[in-house]
């Protein structure tokens, strides 16, 4: 009698009305901020690394705002920190640096750390000083992530690393990194085996990024060799042997978030201003099922943020959100090239349009990449109807 | 969702379900119009559910609707609840009651001034939808100050009966109609539009959401190579790619019915027609992916009329193009788009 489509259903959710003056407030602040900024970096918005706009965020006291006061942290709702997120997003903030840090390295500190660390960090992450990596995939452990094989082994004093992340973005200028180890070599403890690390790049030997440079020239990710790095006992984040549960918490901010519809909303906002005064009724139709799909993503991602404000960890639903929201921005780049003739351009060549075209048409393909491909949301979600 | 709407969606689910299984919608497709079916419905108060008091009705909201909707959706339910919805809440917007047993035809375009003179409505092919079961008419005109509620009997009018692919009917009348009532109605003379591409969205969510259903069940119990076809991942695939396309039209549809009811569809400040044109956008242009990939997994049965997979699926393509296309909604999107401009679109969605 029960409908699938009722279990899985994304019931409407409005943001308070209070929260219209912070939304004002931050728009004001970015038109004011990002005047000066060059249309490209914009458009790479939360791919943008600047550290100096992160620190001017946090000094509005708009990162770290769901993070307890006790730590420094502002004790705002996660319905707060949303509208905060989506305008920053739409917006073409530079929000790289800060990015990891305030979307799931704080919450999860908060969680797991010592009372010691969480007050010499969170604070750092609620001006905005705090750049996080996150060390997760490795070369031969791509999707299947509990494949890894980096070890931390237990030493007198702590902990001895040894292995290779790769793909982590701004590990080579990244204050903290969060990484996942094997702690357990039993082969037959696939993910009972790993557990989390909070490392202090700035402190620790051993550990030598090189970054690698992405098809579009961009220089944001790394492989990341680990060779005898030498650990603190209380670098061991959480419960030893319950990295994989903690990671798949962590996975729900990380995949819930607007910008996994958003990545391409600033080429939208070019699109529309090149082709408004001369669009046929056709372009006006496409351009119109894209406002109708963006729409339809925000009311999703809205009911995610409510459903995480109320403490719930919306795995499936977010899984979907984030699989449409792929499918949504990645079409971007091709439906604009069919509705305007003007070929896409590197910086500095042609319009801002062009130019912006011309850095998402690159950047597209890693939409389905990051944060998990469509393949594995696909399988979380079959898993999710009881298909698997 | 509140609990009362919860008793609703399952009364109004188990008695769809009950009533309209693949055997009598078969059986209906033959015979006609189920006057008994309508006459239980019309007893239970389904197609009053936003009707006034006054009227019997219980006076709910669009999201209350929206239930209901989203049942004869899911049910391929034979009967005109969605336009008797639209046409109870005309009259209610309008403190009119209609006539005591009366079956309503929508007039699904405005009415012109030159169609309404001496207390007669000339209708010229008019689309009606069940309009050969239309004992009265209910439909919106551009009077001298504002819109007016017109009300007419449909008694002697010239019926040229047509279905659509889903056998639905959607007859078109013609002739002189007495009418019945003229009455200052507080929305606009194009409301019917926006209300009928608001029901055809939820309709759509429900067709979606059983389309789903039935691919979930028969993916699970079909087995090929040794396996249910549910072990494949390509069909897994198929079938969350089938769930996430169900859940944005559900969602932008509910969203849709929740801002009609918080803001309505007059006035220059922002209202709800940004959400229902974004709605019957998104689920028109969902209907593609919906019945593809619904047929699809059912291989060469689905495609049989003895299995009941095509009562939804052929009511999905019609109701893709009534009420508006995904272009024509597109256009309407795409017009506010290029009038607020790149920097101006996010207020749109924010509203």
């Amino acid at each position: 009698m029960t409908s699938m489509a009722d279990t899985l259903r994304f019931e409407p959710c409005s943001l308070p009305p209070e929260l219209d003056d912070l939304r004002a407030r931050v728009r004001a602040f970015l038109e004011q901020e990002l005047a000066t900024y060059s249309a490209v970096k914009r458009s790479h918005s939360w791919e943008a690394y600047d550290a100096e706009f992160s620190a001017k965020l946090g000094a509005q006291g708009w990162l770290g705002m769901t993070l307890p006061t006790e730590y420094g942290g502002h004790g705002r709702s996660a319905l707060e920190r949303y509208v905060v997120v989506e305008e920053c997003l739409v917006a073409g903030a530079p929000t790289a640096f800060h990015w990891v840090a305030d979307r799931q390295s704080g919450p999860l500190l908060v969680r797991y750390a010592t009372e010691e660390q969480k007050h010499h960090i969170i604070p750092q992450i609620t001006a905005g000083k705090a750049c996080f990596a996150i060390g997760m995939s490795e070369p031969n452990s791509g999707s299947d992530l509990a494949s890894l094989r980096t070890r931390a082994e237990r030493t007198s004093n702590g902990w001895l690393v040894n292995g290779t992340k790769i793909w982590t973005s701004n590990a080579h200028r990244a204050n903290y990194m969060i990484a996942l180890f094997r702690t357990d070599p039993d082969p037959d403890k696939k993910h009972a085996a790993l557990s989390q690390f909070l490392i202090d790049l700035k402190a620790v030997k051993g550990i030598t990024p090189r970054t690698i440079q992405n098809l579009a020239g961009g220089r944001n990710f790394n492989e990341v060799a680990f060779v005898d790095v030498e650990l603190p006992e209380d670098a061991l984040i959480g419960t030893e042997g319950e990295g994989w549960r903690q990671v798949t918490e962590e996975l729900a901010y990380e995949r819930s978030g607007p910008e996994r519809y958003l990545s391409c909303f600033f080429l939208l906002r070019k699109l529309i201003d090149v082709v408004k005064d001369t669009a046929s009724p056709a372009t006006l139709a496409r351009i119109g099922a894209q406002v109708a799909w963006a729409t339809t993503l925000r009311n999703m991602s809205l009911n995610i943020a409510a459903r995480l404000n109320a403490g719930e960890a919306p795995v499936l639903a977010a899984s979907i959100v984030k699989d449409l929201g792929c499918q949504f921005e990645q079409c971007l780049p091709g439906i604009a090239q069919e509705l305007c003739e003007l070929e896409p351009t590197l910086e500095g060549f042609g319009l801002e349009y062009q130019q912006v075209l011309g850095s998402m048409v690159q950047t597209a393909p890693s939409f389905s990449l990051r944060g998990g491909t469509p393949e594995i949301m696909r399988g979380i979600i079959a898993k999710g109807m009881g298909v698997r | 969702m509140n609990e009362e709407r919860q008793i609703l969606q399952d009364s109004v689910n188990r008695l769809f379900s009950d009533r309209l299984g693949w055997d009598q919608l078969t059986a209906i497709e033959e015979s006609g119009f189920p006057a008994d079916l309508w006459e239980e419905v019309s007893e239970q108060g389904i197609t009053k559910v936003i009707a006034s008091e006054a009227a019997g009705g219980m006076a709910g909201s669009w999201a209350d609707a929206y239930v209901v909707l989203h049942a004869c959706g899911r049910h391929g339910v034979p009967l005109p609840v969605a336009e008797t919805i639209i046409c109870e809440w005309l009259a209610r917007s309008a403190d009119f009651v209609l006539p005591d047993a009366a079956i309503a035809g929508l007039l699904e375009r405005p009415i012109t001034a030159e169609a309404l003179s001496d207390g007669t409505l000339q209708l010229s092919s008019e689309p009606v939808p069940w309009g050969r079961q239309a004992t009265c008419l209910v439909g919106v005109t551009e009077g001298s100050s504002g819109s007016e509620l017109v009300v007419a009997d449909a008694a002697g009018l010239t019926i040229e009966p047509q279905d659509n692919i889903g056998r639905d009917p959607r007859d078109r009348l013609s002739g002189s109609a007495a009418v019945l009532a003229r009455l200052p109605l507080a929305l606009p003379a194009d409301c019917v539009a926006w209300y009928g591409a608001l029901a055809r969205s939820a309709q759509i969510a429900g067709g979606g959401a059983a389309c789903l259903d039935l691919a979930l069940k028969f993916t699970g119990e079909r087995e090929q190579f040794g396996r249910p076809l549910a072990a494949f991942q390509a069909i897994q695939h198929y079938l969350s790619d089938l769930a996430g396309t169900v859940c944005a039209v559900d969602a932008i549809a509910m969203a849709a019915c929740h801002a009609l009811d918080e803001r309505g569809i007059n006035g220059a400040e922002r209202n709800a027609r940004f959400e229902i044109a974004a709605a019957k956008c998104r689920a028109s242009e969902a209907v593609e992916k919906l019945t593809r990939l619904s047929h699809q997994v059912h291989g060469a049965i689905g495609f049989t009329y003895e299995y009941g997979l095509h009562f939804t699926t052929r009511r999905l393509w019609s109701w893709r193009a009534e009420f508006g296309s995904a272009a024509h909604w597109g256009a309407h999107l795409g017009a506010v788009a290029c009038q607020v401009g790149g920097n101006g679109i996010w207020g749109e969605i924010t509203g």
